[in-house]
């Protein structure tokens, strides 16, 4: 087996064994779903809309999380304990490193929106044509693209209780105002205009689309698209920053 | 042959300190060296400049005349830092079948597990619950993993006990025989001594001396007469006896330094000075390590 897909191999072993995926990203999203679906039903439109619109909510909010949590502070802990300097030394490039790692976080993301999907056909019976789910999925998948931007971001701090602390907060605040938790729709104003400025509000929001059997808006894209262009600029260029202070 | 390792004028500087000043040096392919010295005195930093992992604030570093951070030279060096790091949430197993993997020709497993030493039940175990110990011996399977012809260890048996340290050298030793060129740091004196068959004298950033163990403990140990003498002597009298390269005065006894002992002594008999209570001292190798360190510090 070559070095970059043994290296992609290890790290999807490596998230699979993070008791944080597990609870963050595949436990808690769930949770939620049972308990905004079942237990309070906040709807404001009729249960089988409510009931789909969440589950992307939650598959989107789990995504998120991965590609944030845990790819930075893995990416933190890994140069905090020297390892990035020993890989330096083994023929795998940097960049292949780089490259399995987003590999195997993308197939993490897919295995997650399986699951969750799974979970939500099975506890609310939610059912949508195959295309729809086919590109939910895709939607997801792809869109969780500025946020692994995100993730490399917070990969470039230097200690790991900074990365968590901000990360986490950082998770929260896009969860909470572009409306995963609940629609930005009943949430004040000032909230509902910030949100629309948030990549978590687009990223939600072309499932969200998708499930009322409408498709996502172009402006989606383009904030998609935008924010994962301004974060990869970004720590590209502390990255180098960082690399020149040595 | 061409040198596997060429350093030539490398100097590294950080913001207010040299750690590397103008050095340079070369290894042949099958020679095991030490780089010696007392901390601080640059040997890790030119290590890290070996391995590519800093760049020489000027001059050149050359692994098989080539820059250190080509693949071509990754695929042939192995190197165990001080600092071990363990990656986490994976077994001893996998890192060492995920670092076989980087290489192209890679040692076999059996064979790197062989070099560890681990149990079936240690190769199961995740690998940052090994302990201090078993890390390093970890470290070491990963440097071999590919089969490297140059091999760096960066202090490699700190924090080793006795047993431990004595399997690690004689490791070394059958990858001497297998024609592996090795290159370690240590402040040991005598670990440069046991092992290696150079020794590169690192001070203060500085090559003082590089030469086999016997010719640095030449250079480093003086041979000196000493005697109680009734009537004083003039110093001056006594540096004029050939081969005698200082005299000095120490507990009321006078000290002759030397490299020829045998001569000076005949001299002195032949000049009948009033010398008794004759004593011919070896100084030992570390008190001459810890001296010369001195010596440069006041300096």
């Amino acid at each position: 087996m070559d070095g970059i897909t043994m290296q992609c191999k290890m790290e999807i072993l490596r998230i699979l064994r993070n008791p944080y995926y597990l609870f963050w990203s595949l436990f808690m999203p769930i949770v939620f779903y049972v308990v905004f679906t079942r237990i309070f039903n906040s709807s404001i439109e009729d249960d089988q809309v409510w009931q789909a619109h969440y589950l992307m909510s939650m598959t989107a909010f789990s995504v998120m999380g991965s590609a944030i949590m845990t790819l930075g502070i893995r990416l933190v802990e890994e140069r905090t304990q020297g390892w990035s300097m020993f890989m330096r030394i083994t023929p795998l490039s940097d960049q292949a490193y780089f490259f399995a790692k987003m590999v195997a976080q993308t197939l993490i993301h897919l295995f997650s929106i399986v699951i969750i999907f799974l979970a939500g056909a099975l506890i609310n019976g939610v059912s949508l044509t195959a295309f729809e789910w086919l590109m939910c999925a895709v939607w997801i998948l792809f869109g969780s693209l500025p946020f692994l931007a995100i993730g490399t971001l917070v990969g470039t701090m230097k200690r790991v209780d900074t990365a968590s602390g901000v990360s986490n907060m950082i998770y929260m605040v896009l969860a909470l105002v572009g409306g995963m938790w609940m629609p930005l729709e009943i949430m004040p104003d000032f909230v509902q205009t910030i949100g629309k400025w948030l990549p978590s509000y687009h990223f939600g929001h072309g499932p969200w689309q998708i499930v009322r059997g409408g498709t996502p808006e172009w402006s989606s894209y383009l904030f998609l698209v935008g924010y994962l262009l301004l974060f990869m600029v970004i720590s590209g260029y502390i990255r180098r920053k960082q690399e020149a202070a040595v | 042959m061409e040198p596997k390792i060429v350093l030539s004028n490398v100097k590294k500087a950080f913001k207010n300190k040299t750690a590397v000043d103008t050095i340079s040096f070369s290894i042949h392919k099958g020679e095991v060296v030490a780089i010696l010295g007392a901390n601080g005195a640059g040997k890790t930093t030119t290590m890290m400049m070996m391995l590519g992992l800093l760049e020489p604030t000027s001059g050149t570093v050359q692994l098989f005349g080539k820059h250190p951070k080509e693949k071509y030279v990754r695929e042939r060096i192995g190197a165990m830092l001080q600092e071990v790091s363990v990656i986490d949430a994976l077994k001893v197993r996998e890192v060492i079948q995920l670092f076989r993997s980087y290489y192209t020709h890679p040692l076999s497993f059996e064979e790197l597990v062989d070099f560890t030493g681990f149990s079936k039940d240690e190769l199961q175990k995740r690998a940052n619950k090994l302990s201090g110990g078993q890390k390093r011996r970890l470290g070491f399977a990963l440097a071999l993993a590919g089969d490297p012809e140059v091999l760096f260890f960066d202090e490699p048996t700190v924090g080793l006990d006795v047993t431990s340290r004595k399997i690690f050298w004689d490791t070394v030793r059958e990858l001497k025989q297998r024609g592996k060129t090795v290159l370690f740091t240590t402040h040991y004196l005598q670990e440069a001594d046991d092992v290696a068959e150079r020794v590169i004298l690192f001070h203060e950033g500085k090559i003082i001396s590089d030469g086999t163990p016997k010719e640095i403990k030449t250079k480093l140990t003086k041979q000196s007469i000493s005697f109680t003498s009734d009537s004083t002597i003039g110093v001056e009298e006594l540096k004029e006896i050939p081969l005698v390269t200082g005299v000095f005065q120490k507990n009321e006894r006078t000290h002759v330094i030397t490299e020829h002992t045998d001569e000076v002594l005949g001299a002195l008999f032949a000049r009948n000075l009033p010398i008794r209570n004759i004593e011919i001292e070896r100084g030992r190798l570390e008190d001459a390590f810890e001296q010369l360190v001195d010596k440069r510090e006041v300096v």
